[in-house]
């Protein structure tokens, strides 16, 4: 097979041809500042507007509760900073989960050290967010709850609409962080309860570099860049202008295209899942697929296109290379396992071992995976697993 | 291509070409350097399925880190491997670099020794875990830069000397053993440096200029700038005083009395793991004639001066930890040349059993023999093993 497979979806996305077309007279043609008075700042400033529209209305916002940023991790600063230094005189409580991505967890560690305090709520074996369980642990002083949509390793979906309800009813702030779920699964900031929410473009089919906060109208946030007062001063840059038309683009596509893209990748992940677990020793990470024995399963509780195994006896960051090497990028339950060496925080909460959890491997399905490479991996797999297990320790 | 000098077919080209080089996968450990980068780039001549591997290990502080591994040695070697098209992965060693590398090296200069981390992690890391991990990538052998050749005769793996004299580093491998060896290529050893500087310049490499590493490598020369002497932290004979520094912030001070062969008291020393055989220089004794560090007493945290230098010569020493890379115990004694340092010159020496003992037989009597140091045996060009030189 000379044709790469590209099986990281969670990771990135390639930008969808469409959205690269919408993209392209912003560079060189229509490259105005939205901040200038002439003729092409009046276009530039346009433009973002009804971007701002059409990726509002797939959340079901109002395009002024919209901020346009450069990162979700730049967003999930913003939210979890901005609330804290805004609505700290009501209160300097935090609940976050224990299976928040890397950027919401240090943002909170850091405002450890500004005098907040931080509960993480933990997860069943599912990854699963227990909404009563936060409704026990909000306290007089909370001020803000932050709660990852959908897990960014192993897919788990959270009941958010009722985590947002117990919030409205207490009177604290909610924030969801939907890097991963924005576009692949409906949201609806209004049923769901949602008053914050963080939400990413390169992983929807749009460029790097566009990202976006819902921010409800009249709640009171501080922003972190200063300057010149681009999006109500909440977020002062230069607005990036083809990075903003690519994800309403993108957005757009979604729309339209969720649903339908949604099933075909839940049958293609279950068919993977299904014939994966047929692997001696091998288990499946995060929530069921079908319908299990303890009946907690549902579909529609893990991203339609991930899946994340692990293998006894065999480490991720082998399984990955050896995979690599034949031409299939996918990830080891750790992202980034070349900076860090600790297990995968999000495996260990949902109580798994440090070997378990070094043993994993996550397959991100997107839009352009077929099923014949979904074959190849199926053909592959049982192999690299075999191989390896086949190797005793060199050398003890 | 380059042409070696040498027009005989030379024992590492026979082992690249002895080896059906097609298909074969070999895992390349890449410190971005010049030694592993054309080791890449002969491989990959050689028609190898070659895979890049850059490992990082542990260092004091995160800035800069281990010089092995710095953020632009690990970037260096990541342009060598797409100049290659090879692929390309870092493996994350820093904790087993630190328990097996680092502690080790902090026990034994505790223990008054002055230890040859460089052996510990050839044997652990690089040939240990390394290899291990490579078995796991499907691969055949694992490459490294060293200045080495490996040559088989009959069922049995030798190990001989580099081509360049020079730079030879079989020192630092005598811990390897046959199971290793059958699966190790040392691409370089049948190169001078000069000749490698000029291949690095030939395949274009980005490493080509690069400058040698000699120091500790987990040492942060940025946290420990410090080169020249210092009151009370003495300079270690050929190592430079940031090893001093990084030995106080990690085993402190514990003074005790500096004596002479008599035991009369001359002074005070801050701590036996500041001082090395045969120093010199900063010792801090004010004499018309110079001390020598001859001796440590662990028990009595004593430092044992002399001015005779005659005092620190020794006919012989028995060896610990022995390996022999045949994995068998030759018939002793044996006549062998031996180095007891890196950069010490070779002595001929025999190697006698003594009850259970192995002692080693100077011809002459060497100087300054440390324990903790390496003292290895060879034949001719052949590295027949060696073992730990004991307190």
């Amino acid at each position: 097979m000379t044709k790469k497979i590209y099986l990281d979806y969670a990771a990135t996305t390639p930008v969808d041809p469409r959205v690269k077309k919408a993209m392209e007279p912003y560079f060189t043609e229509k490259f105005g500042n939205t901040m200038s008075l002439h003729s092409f700042g009046q276009e530039a400033k346009v433009v973002l507007e009804e971007s701002r529209e059409v990726v509002a209305d797939l959340i079901n916002a109002k395009p002024s509760e919209i901020i346009f940023t450069g990162s979700a991790t730049e967003s999930n600063n913003l939210a979890i900073k901005g609330i804290a230094l805004a609505n700290k005189h009501k209160g300097k409580h935090i609940i976050i989960s224990s299976i928040e991505h890397p950027c919401v967890l240090e943002s909170s560690q850091w405002l450890k050290t500004q005098g907040f305090n931080i509960t993480k709520a933990g997860v069943d074996k599912y990854g699963r967010v227990d909404p009563e369980n936060i409704a026990k642990t909000i306290r007089e002083d909370t001020i803000l709850v932050s709660i990852i949509h959908a897990s960014n390793e192993i897919g788990t979906i959270q009941p958010i609409e009722k985590i947002g309800k117990i919030c409205k009813e207490k009177r604290v702030l909610f924030h969801t962080d939907a890097a991963q779920s924005f576009g692949k699964i409906p949201i609806n900031v209004n049923k769901m309860n949602i008053d914050l929410l963080t939400a990413s473009s390169h992983k929807m089919y749009g460029p790097k570099g566009a990202a976006l906060l819902f921010i409800r109208d009249g709640v009171k946030i501080e922003p972190i860049l200063h300057g010149g007062g681009q999006e109500s001063g909440l977020r002062s840059s230069t607005i990036n202008v083809p990075a903003i038309i690519g994800f309403a683009k993108a957005c757009e596509i979604a729309q339209k295209e969720m649903g339908k893209e949604g099933e075909r990748l839940t049958k293609l992940r279950n068919k993977l899942i299904k014939q994966v677990l047929k692997i001696k020793g091998s288990h499946l990470n995060g929530p069921p697929s079908h319908k299990s024995t303890d009946g907690q399963s549902h579909p529609t509780k893990r991203l339609p296109n991930n899946a994340n195994f692990r293998f006894d006896f065999i480490e991720g960051e082998s399984m990955v290379i050896q995979l690599d090497l034949k031409g299939i990028a996918a990830s080891t339950g750790s992202a980034c396992s070349s900076i860090k060496l600790e297990p995968s925080h999000v495996l260990l909460a949902i109580g798994l071992k440090p070997e378990q959890a070094h043993g994993s491997l996550r397959i991100s399905l997107g839009k352009w995976t077929t099923e014949k490479e979904i074959n190849y991996l199926l053909k592959v797999l049982p192999k690299i697993v075999k191989q390896l297990r086949s190797i005793s320790p060199f050398g003890k | 291509m380059f042409k070696s000098n040498n027009k005989k077919a030379c024992p590492e080209d026979i082992r690249l070409s002895s080896v059906e080089a097609l298909s074969r996968r070999v895992i390349i450990a890449m410190s971005g350097g010049v030694d592993s980068s054309v080791a890449a780039a002969l491989l990959k001549r050689a028609g190898f399925d070659v895979v890049g591997v850059h490992m990082k290990f542990w260092s004091e502080g995160k800035k800069s880190g281990n010089k092995c591994c710095t953020p632009e040695s690990e970037k260096r070697a990541r342009q060598v491997a797409k100049k290659l098209s090879i692929p390309f992965y870092v493996f994350n060693f820093e904790k087993e670099f630190k328990k097996r590398i680092v502690d080790y090296f902090l026990k034994t200069e505790k223990q008054g020794k002055t230890p040859n981390p460089c052996v510990i992690c050839n044997k652990e890391i690089k040939f240990g875990l390394l290899l291990e991990k490579a078995l796991k990538l499907n691969a055949d052998f694992i490459a490294t830069g060293h200045y080495a050749r490996s040559q088989l005769s009959g069922a049995e793996w030798k190990l001989l000397k580099g081509k360049d004299k020079n730079k030879d580093q079989s020192y630092f491998l005598w811990q390897l053993n046959q199971k290793q060896l059958k699966h190790i290529l040392f691409p370089v050893g049948n190169y001078t440096k000069t000749e490698v500087r000029k291949l690095a310049k030939k395949f274009k490499l980005p490493t080509a200029n690069t400058q040698e590493s000699q120091e500790v490598c987990f040492i942060n020369t940025e946290i420990h700038p410090v080169k020249s002497g210092r009151a009370g932290v003495p300079l270690k004979a050929g190592q430079f005083n940031r090893v001093n520094y990084f030995l106080r912030k990690y085993l402190k001070t514990k003074p005790g009395d500096i004596v002479d062969t008599r035991g009369k008291i001359l002074g005070k020393h801050q701590g036996l793991w500041f001082y090395t055989i045969g120093q010199r220089k900063g010792i801090g004794i004010a004499a018309e004639n110079p001390y020598y560090v001859l001796r440590k007493d662990i028990k009595k945290n004593e430092l044992i001066i002399t001015q005779n230098k005659k005092d620190l010569l020794q006919k012989e020493l028995v060896v610990k930890s022995v390996n022999w890379i045949s994995g068998v115990k030759p018939k002793l004694p044996i006549k062998v040349n031996t180095k007891i340092r890196y950069r010490s010159p070779s002595a001929s020496a025999i190697v006698r059993q003594s009850g259970n003992k192995i002692k080693v037989i100077f011809k002459k009597p060497q100087r300054a023999i440390t324990p903790g140091q390496s003292v290895v045996f060879y034949a001719g060009g052949e590295l027949l093993g060696g073992g730990i030189i004991p307190n």
